[in-house]
């Protein structure tokens, strides 16, 4: 036994095991620490090798000899780690093995050191357990693609949430680099790269863009990546967080769609709106002309120049017709409501299309019963009524239109019929639309919008109209009326 | 006979009024806006109508009238509003116009409004 090595002082330290080894790892002194530590009695210890002090997975795993080994390199080694008492309980140990060598450099033993770190253990223990819970709660996430890089850019570590966002299996992904998630032309680019850099610089970054999943699919993601650095800020890797925000693109997506469509749609009303006005001023200079130069010729038949009033009254309609859409369609449909018996209305818009249908060929007919006073705009009511007999003049063939007022259920009812070939029952409905019609437009002309004022003007009264076959052939269009329609304006002479 | 002033920016519709109603016995002048027409009343004679359009450049019709009501001398001239607005009667009535006539005009009504106002 070593005097320099067991002395009092060494001896007394009750709190550390102190104690020498010679070269091949025996042991050699042993304080009265080490005796209340390791429980052997000093007689019982001296002459054990290290290995007695070691769980016995240690020592089969070769322990105790690497860290003598690595001790008698390198001078010094620390250990933190079970070590096994006399009676076989085990105590966390802090382990520090110092290699001692003779003025000549001879290695000539180890002086060991152990200090039972129980207490030391247990807040470890603590932390790793803290650590592993908030481990399995990162992988049991599974909205969020929550995993760790390498610094650069490797895969580490994968959770549920990846696995369901990006499809690889843990074993796929770990160790592969975050490129594999990027679409061919961003990693071609180096954009996994940059965002790389970017939280090397800032911290961290943010991106939303598309990404690829195992199946080479695109979803679209929000991604943060942060840089993680250990206390001496050195770069341990990264986290990154994603997100498959897809449904949310595709609903901003369609609503963007939905704006720009409507944006479409304003646009064209509104050039509507100003075309319309335009074309209106030089017609209204031409109707002028053409309406002094046939009054000049006051007497005379002047039938080319009537031929060219007639159209150029047409157009005019036409135009009318056009602003109508665009009023409608940006509510500046007013009415100017009058008290008038719907029969006096219906009476003049006969007579005044009786020319025209005779013309055609096709009888016209007015069956009226009973007053049906009310309040309406009557140019727009005329307008109403006109457009059905001339769609049942030209879409009848020929065949005579009726039309027939009466009251049914307080109601003033208004038909329009004629004995052509009817309707499509599935476009029973559509011919109302803006645009449409049931038949092609090469062969009819009009804007096919004259159904689609008809429906608003109706409607703007309170009324209802519709389209139907009649069971013995031909079409019958329907306006129902309520017999009083409350004033929304006044209307009057200024004179 | 006292002239008719039309107070209208196209000037294809200016002239073809001008023309007509000269053609018809009514002697008429043009302004190109409401301010070459106030400019106009202040040189000549007062007419015995104006013919006035609504959306014109530089003075409208609005702008017109307001200025025409301020003047004692020409607050009494009778305005008849031509205009493609289809709300005309609400925005003639705003005017205190005396009448309103719808574009594109029907000639005759046009004939008949001037003869009501300029003849005695």
């Amino acid at each position: 036994m070593n005097k320099d090595w067991s002395g009092p002082l060494v001896d007394s330290i009750g709190d550390y095991a102190i104690f020498m080894l010679d070269p091949e790892g025996n042991i050699r002194s042993w304080n009265s620490g080490a005796e209340r530590l390791g429980q052997h009695r000093r007689d019982e210890a001296i002459g054990r090798h290290l290995a007695a002090l070691h769980p016995p997975e240690d020592v089969a795993a070769g322990k105790p000899g690497r860290l003598l080994s690595a001790a008698a390199r390198d001078g010094r080694i620390e250990d933190e780690g079970w070590r096994v008492r006399k009676d076989g309980s085990r105590f966390w140990a802090g382990v520090l093995i110092t290699a001692a060598r003779d003025p000549g450099g001879r290695l000539i033993g180890f002086s060991i050191v152990i200090r039972d770190l129980g207490e030391h253990r247990l807040a470890s223990e603590d932390l790793h357990r803290s650590e592993e819970r908030f481990r399995r709660l990162v992988e049991s996430v599974k909205d969020y693609a929550i995993f760790m890089l390498d610094p650069n850019g490797f895969i580490q570590t994968w959770n549920d949430g990846a696995r369901r966002i990006k499809q690889y299996e843990a074993s796929e992904a770990i160790g592969r680099h975050m490129s594999i998630f990027y679409p061919p032309a961003d990693a071609a680019a180096g954009k996994p790269e940059r965002l790389l850099a970017r939280a090397v610089v800032d911290g961290r970054v943010e991106d939303e863009g598309w990404r690829v999943r195992k199946d080479g699919s695109r979803f679209w993601a929000d991604v943060v990546i942060t840089a993680l650095r250990d206390s001496q800020g050195r770069l341990v890797g990264f986290a990154k967080v994603t997100r498959d925000l897809t449904e949310r693109k595709q609903a901003e997506d369609e609503r963007l769609r939905l704006a720009q469509a409507e944006e479409a749609l304003r646009l064209r009303d509104e050039f509507l709106s100003i075309a319309s006005h335009e074309l209106k001023t030089p017609l209204t200079a031409m109707q002028l002309q053409m309406q002094a130069a046939r009054r000049g010729l006051e007497g005379t038949p002047g039938h080319r120049l009537d031929r060219a009033l007639r159209s150029a009254e047409r157009l005019s309609q036409l135009i009318e017709t056009l602003l109508d859409v665009s009023r409608i369609v940006s509510g500046h449909l007013s009415l100017k409501p009058e008290t008038a018996d719907l029969r006096d209305l219906a009476q003049e818009v006969v007579d005044r299309m009786t020319p025209s249908a005779t013309h055609a060929g096709v009888p016209l007919s007015l069956s009226l019963n009973g007053p049906l006073p009310g309040r309406w705009d009557p140019l727009r009511m005329s307008q109403v009524l006109t457009n059905l007999v001339s769609n049942a003049i030209k879409y009848g063939q020929g065949s005579p239109v009726e039309v027939a007022l009466r009251r049914v259920r307080g109601q003033a009812r208004l038909e329009v019929m004629d004995g052509g070939p009817g309707i499509p029952p599935e476009d029973l409905e559509r011919i109302f639309g803006r645009f449409e019609r049931a038949v092609s437009a090469r062969n009819y002309g009009g804007l096919g919008l004259g159904l689609y004022i008809s429906r608003q003007i109706v409607e703007a009264h309170g009324g209802r109209i519709h389209a139907e076959n009649r069971p013995d052939g031909g079409a019958r269009f329907v306006v129902e009326l309520p017999l009083l329609v409350a004033a929304t304006s006044e209307a009057g002479e200024l004179h | 006979m006292r002239q008719v002033l039309v107070i209208e920016d196209d000037e294809e519709i200016r002239e073809s009024l001008v023309e007509t109603l000269h053609d018809n016995g009514h002697p008429a002048v043009g302004a190109a806006n409401g301010k070459a027409g106030l400019e106009l009343l202040a040189r000549a004679d007062l007419p015995c109508l104006i013919l006035l359009d609504l959306m014109m450049p530089v003075m409208d019709g609005h702008e017109f009238r307001a200025a025409q009501l301020k003047n004692p001398q020409l607050a009494s001239v009778p305005v008849v509003v031509l205009s493609a607005h289809r709300d005309l009667d609400n925005e003639a009535r705003k005017l205190g116009a005396s009448a309103w006539m719808q574009k594109p005009l029907k000639l005759d009504e046009l004939l008949e409004a001037v003869k009501r106002y300029c003849v005695d």
